[in-house]
């Protein structure tokens, strides 16, 4: 589904990304992690160009997408939906108008269409009762969770995960890792950059290691964990791992 | 106490001589309104260029069209662009005064509106926009859906004060000879000899437009922050 080809990415002089080959099949639940700055967010963001390639091959679904024109980018988006570490609903909308937004902006479902699409995620992310409130009512939890559900509106062929549970209390961490795990299990195609080894374990079909701007190793995750390859790896993991 | 209501009589009622205010007042706020209307429209556009540019690097030639029009406009006071465009742009042609007053107060409004509004959007947020990209809202529709409710709402007070200035801005529209609320003041005192009057008239009528204007603000601000309650 997603095929990665050499790709590079740098800012200035910092070369962030250094040529990555990866492929995404459908139906995965990759997780990616690694120490801060290995690039993995970068590399997600890479993926629905959030952040453009300095050179290298993006296909999706078969096409080159680094190649595309602003209005195809648009239209990929549309297909891959993308959860962010600080939730970023619209704080000026309601609830519902967040999950509705960008169905009925992009004339993809009427009003009623997206309303009825909404109360359906809603009902599934388990906030029926908040659809009429704003964000700034809905605790951190509660915010992801209405984060996964406008990308779900759009329908999406998959999902992008960066760190979703970074920024939340401890406590609330669960919540999202739930829903996160229901949405695996409904066969849904995920990328998820994290530091939550648990959902890791539990859910991934491959684990990738980043390190330093590269995938320095990847596996399922009984092999990942239980048996580490390389010595950066093994380090990473007994820092981790407590 | 009857010496007062003798010189209020004398100043205001002999002569019909109140009529200036109300005329002038009439002007006045039909200057400010509808260069108030030229303000937020050309300013909001000012500001998308100019913001789009700062964010994306695109629109390198509107960008700079605009910048040397905040720098002409900005850098020189709006009595001498209201006699410029007067007397120098239209000057050998008989042109409503009135227009003129609207034009010059509402271009150079713009150039005030458009840093206001340009400070709006670029206090939002990236997330914001990377939120929209993500879900395939185009970067117009994500300006016009996402960004600049929330860059108004923020600018709103700024805003507001923007429009105080203005209003009282345009007591120098007689200048070019056009009768609004301080050029009725002062044509009543040269036909009175009485200062005194009409010119506190002129200036508790400025005072109260500016006080409703302030409640009205109020009330708006009021109006958009339901979305802040927690």
């Amino acid at each position: 589904m997603i095929s990665v080809r050499n790709l590079n990415k740098a800012f200035g002089d910092l070369h962030i990304l250094k040529d990555i080959n990866e492929e995404i099949k459908k139906g995965e639940k990759v997780v990616i992690v690694g120490p801060s700055g290995s690039g993995k967010s970068t590399f997600l963001r890479c993926l629905n160009l959030l952040e453009r390639p300095t050179s290298g091959e993006i296909f999706f679904e078969g096409t080159d997408i680094t190649k595309s024109r602003t209005k195809e980018i648009n239209l990929l988006r549309e297909k891959m939906g993308m959860v962010f570490q600080h939730f970023n609903l619209f704080p000026h909308l309601t609830i519902r108008r967040n999950i509705t937004l960008a169905p009925t902006k992009l004339k993809l479902m009427t009003k009623e269409e997206a309303d009825k699409k909404a109360a359906e995620l809603l009902e599934k992310v388990g906030l029926a009762d908040k659809a009429e409130q704003y964000p700034a009512q809905l605790s951190g939890g509660q915010k992801q969770r209405i984060a996964i559900a406008r990308a779900l509106a759009m329908n999406p062929d998959v999902m992008l995960f960066d760190e979703p549970t970074s920024a939340l209390d401890p406590e609330m961490v669960g919540e999202v890792l739930n829903l996160m795990k229901e949405l695996a299990d409904d066969g849904m195609t995920m990328v998820v950059v994290t530091h939550e080894m648990g959902f890791a374990k539990e859910v991934a079909s491959r684990v990738l290691f980043m390190d330093e701007g590269i995938i320095a190793e990847q596996a399922s995750p009984e092999e990942f964990f239980s048996n580490p390859k390389s010595p950066r790896l093994k380090e990473f993991l007994s820092k981790v791992l407590i | 106490m009857s010496d007062f209501m003798q010189r209020l009589h004398d100043t205001f009622i002999d002569g019909a001589r109140w009529q200036y205010l109300t005329d002038g007042l009439k002007t006045t706020l039909i200057v400010t309104v509808f260069a108030a209307l030229i303000g937020i429209f050309l300013g909001f556009l000012i500001a998308i260029v100019r913001s789009t540019h700062d964010k994306t690097g695109n629109l390198k030639i509107l960008n700079a069209v605009t910048k040397l029009y905040l720098t002409v406009i900005r850098g020189t006071p709006v009595v001498v662009q209201l006699l410029i465009i007067y007397f120098v742009i239209f000057g050998s042609v008989k042109i409503d005064k009135t227009f003129v007053a609207i034009l010059s107060f509402g271009l150079n409004s713009a150039a005030y509106v458009a840093e206001i509004i340009r400070s709006g959007i670029m206090s939002i947020d990236i997330g914001q926009f990377e939120a929209g990209g993500s879900l395939g809202l185009s970067y117009s529709k994500t300006m016009v859906n996402i960004i600049v409710p929330q860059a108004f709402k923020n600018v709103l007070p700024a805003l507001a004060n923007e429009f105080i200035v203005l209003l009282k801005e345009t007591s120098i529209c007689g200048y070019i000879a056009l009768a609004d609320l301080t050029k009725g003041g002062d044509i009543i005192r040269a036909a009175t000899y009485e200062a005194f009057l009409p010119l506190i008239a002129v200036a508790i009528i400025y005072l109260i437009m500016v006080m409703i204007l302030t409640w009205l603000v109020g009330k708006l601000e009021r109006r958009l922050a339901k979305n802040d309650k927690r």
